[in-house]
């Protein structure tokens, strides 16, 4: 199954988060790659970032972010941080609000670790909340591995962000988590506890808050919707997160900064398939691209700036739109045709096997193929009538088997080309690929190909001899015809179920002949 | 029979009822009975010929495997006709047999019949009596066709000659038909007629 190959993909590809930090509980059970040292790190957001642009890439209608936080939240259920109450609690929160920070908080939480007293990260993108009163060390890293929404918030001014974070953080956080705040605010404060004691209770506080909103007003997940419907309901940490995701920012923009504002504001740049194939129930919420509607077959599947795609799919629809119309002049023309030998409509008869025309190439009178085959097998005449159309009798050598009826010369020569076609590509029974011999030789309609697909001219057909009455040689010369319409009934009913094989006179889908190709 | 052949036939007689030659009264169908395997087909004689006037009674037999064979047709009408038996009314006509083709119908079939009377084919005659009649004598040929189609077709133009010399032979016991058969054979001569019959 894709999935469990795209789980398998993670598996080797994803550095464990946890790991990263030294505290990957699951071990060598862990589904994620535990690669040594924080130097992965950068290389890290690396991956991440190419295999979601690969997933991306592949216009893979899964929403790469929500399944990966859906995947990794449920396969770190057992360790949850919140639970343990660690310091790995921060990125939770960020990670659940889609992966755009979750590399950056990782870095940082790795200078974190290494580097003492630890750098504010909120302020680093530009929001603390605590503002001077932080314990946290607030200054600008230098950071080399250089995270994408890092460079990004930098260029953005900082004034807006906190105002808009001020905002969001009165309307947004419920009371439950403002109350916890406050508390904390007090009694850090007022009780002027050790450093130690004090990020202890900071974390457990955070633990609570995001637990709390992880729990039970975390928005409900629904893929292929953006993860964060309403600002209102997400944890504080997170409100910058929900700025940028409610500004619908795309991976993309994050890591080209630049490039991210003219995006339109869609997630991905491949068209979404629903939308494509008709009807997508996200409508305008849908993450992906809803391309402009093509006035041939009315779906959203013009991309507004891939060119070449336009292209591409106005000539898909162009030519769509020629075989339906050949198809549709076909079905007219064939329509009220009766075969000459039963009195039937070809097209009403019953059962539906029986709908089909047989071509004469030589004259253009109108036959099923099953009334003018049984009357190409009649023993009790003569070759030479039987052979010859019942109505005119112009001889024929062969019988076209069509789904429609045909008019005009030029519409017969591509059906009889297309019929022999297909029989050209089929094994001959005689040849046997080598084992046999054809009586027919070359003028075999049938494929004359050795087991490793050389084809082999076995020379002009057999002649028979044979002494006549008068102590005469007749030369006799068989004729691949004389034999072609007994075979055809042969396989004819094995060959009723096989319907599928609609390669097809010209308009390949459209003259779905019965094929008897054997 | 088989369902082609019933339908087929069902299809026919639908068509030959509609068609310009029964309006014209030159060919008739009828049902002989429900199953469709046997009919009876009634043709005029053409014009300009020995059985103008004339209307020639067909039985059409018709097998299971139709069209892919050809109906079994003979004349119920006694006729002169180097193509057909004044015996038995058998036909000699290549649709019939080996020239037929699945695409005819009983109209076809009908319209050929009835082309055969005006344009005999002696030389692959089924009464090679009448056939050498039909070549050695053909005005004695014309005047006899045109008898038997006045006795057995209705036709209009009695012969007070041969009529008068048929009389002879009943007179003597002889069957009418049997008289006929006779004379006709013998040109009319009633010497070797009589010969013939009393041998």
């Amino acid at each position: 199954m894709a999935e469990s190959s795209v789980l398998e993909a993670w598996k080797t590809t994803i550095p464990c988060r946890y790991y990263a930090n030294g505290m990957c509980r699951e071990g060598d059970r862990c589904q994620y790659l535990h690669v040594e040292g924080t130097s992965h790190m950068s290389s890290e957001g690396e991956q991440t970032k190419n295999t979601r642009s690969e997933l991306c890439a592949e216009g893979n209608p899964t929403r790469t972010e929500s399944t990966s936080d859906d995947d990794s939240d449920s396969s770190n259920a057992e360790t949850d941080p919140h639970v343990s109450g660690n310091k790995s609690n921060i990125s939770k929160p960020s990670s659940l609000s889609g992966d755009t920070s979750s590399t950056n908080i990782s870095t940082l939480r790795s200078a974190q670790v290494n580097q003492e007293p630890t750098i504010c990260q909120y302020f680093q993108q530009g929001c603390c909340r605590f503002g001077d009163n932080c314990r946290n060390k607030h200054e600008v890293i230098e950071n080399n591995s250089n995270s994408p929404s890092l460079s990004r918030s930098d260029n953005l001014p900082e004034n807006s962000l906190i105002n808009t974070f001020d905002e969001a953080s009165t309307s947004v956080s419920d009371a439950n988590s403002l109350l916890a705040l406050s508390s904390l605010q007090t009694t850090s404060n007022s009780s002027d506890s050790s450093e130690t004691s004090e990020e202890k209770c900071m974390d457990t506080i955070k633990g609570i808050e995001s637990k709390t909103k992880l729990r039970v007003t975390a928005p409900e997940f629904i893929p292929g919707r953006f993860s964060s419907p309403s600002s209102s309901e997400l944890p504080n940490e997170e409100v910058n997160d929900t700025k940028e995701a409610s500004s619908a920012k795309t991976w993309a923009q994050i890591v080209n900064a630049s490039a991210g504002n003219s995006l339109p504001p869609s997630q991905f740049t491949s068209l979404c398939p629903y939308a494509e194939a008709g009807d997508c129930p996200y409508a305008e919420a849908c993450t992906y691209l809803h391309g402009d509607t093509c006035e041939f077959c009315g779906n959203k599947c013009l991309h507004p700036t891939n060119e070449k795609q336009r292209k591409a799919h106005t000539d898909d629809c162009i030519k769509q739109h020629e075989r339906e119309m050949e198809l549709a002049f076909a079905v007219a023309r064939s329509k009220d045709k009766q075969c000459g030998v039963c009195f039937e409509v070809v097209v009403d008869k019953n059962p539906a096997s029986e709908q089909r025309f047989g071509i004469l190439p030589n004259c253009n009178h109108c036959f099923c193929l099953a009334c003018i085959r049984k009357w190409r097998q009649a023993k009790q005449f003569e070759n030479k009538i039987i052979r010859a159309c019942p109505e005119c009798r112009v001889t024929s050598d062969f019988v076209c088997p069509s789904m429609y009826w045909v008019d005009t010369k030029e519409e017969k020569d591509k059906l009889i080309m297309a019929y022999k076609d297909a029989l050209s590509n089929k094994q001959c029974k005689y040849f046997k690929q080598g084992r046999g011999k054809c009586p027919f030789g070359n003028k075999c309609f049938y494929l004359h190909a050795l087991t490793d697909g050389t084809k082999v001219d076995t020379g002009p057909p057999i002649r028979r001899h044979r002494q006549n009455a008068d102590g005469d040689t007749d030369v006799l010369q068989m004729f691949l015809w004389d034999f072609l319409d007994e075979r055809d009934n042969r396989w004819l009913h094995s060959l009723d179920d096989l319907d599928l094989l609609a390669f097809l006179s010209g308009s390949d889908d459209s003259d779905s002949s019965d094929v008897d190709i054997f | 029979m088989a369902n082609i052949a019933a339908q087929r036939i069902k299809r026919e007689f639908k068509e030959v009822i509609k068609s310009e030659e029964v309006a014209k009264c030159a060919i008739k169908v009828e049902l002989v009975s429900d199953s469709y395997t046997e009919l009876k087909g009634e043709i005029a004689g053409p014009p300009d010929t020995p059985y103008e006037g004339g209307n020639f009674v067909l039985e059409i037999k018709v097998p299971e495997t139709y069209p892919f064979n050809p109906p079994k047709v003979r004349f119920l009408t006694k006729i002169w006709h180097p193509n057909i038996s004044s015996v038995t009314g058998a036909i000699c006509l290549d649709i019939l047999k080996d020239q037929w083709a699945a695409a005819m119908t009983l109209r076809t079939v009908l319209l050929s019949l009835q082309a055969l009377l005006s344009a005999a084919e002696p030389d692959d005659p089924q009464d090679a009596v009448v056939a050498k009649q039909y070549k050695d004598a053909p005005e004695m040929f014309r005047l006899t066709a045109r008898h038997w189609t006045a006795a057995y077709a209705g036709g209009p133009y009695s012969n007070p000659e041969f009529d008068s010399k048929i009389r002879r032979l009943t007179d003597m016991g002889i069957e009418s038909h049997d008289a006929r058969v006779a004379l006709s054979s013998f040109n009319w001569d009633l010497e070797r007629a009589t010969e013939q019959l009393f041998s």
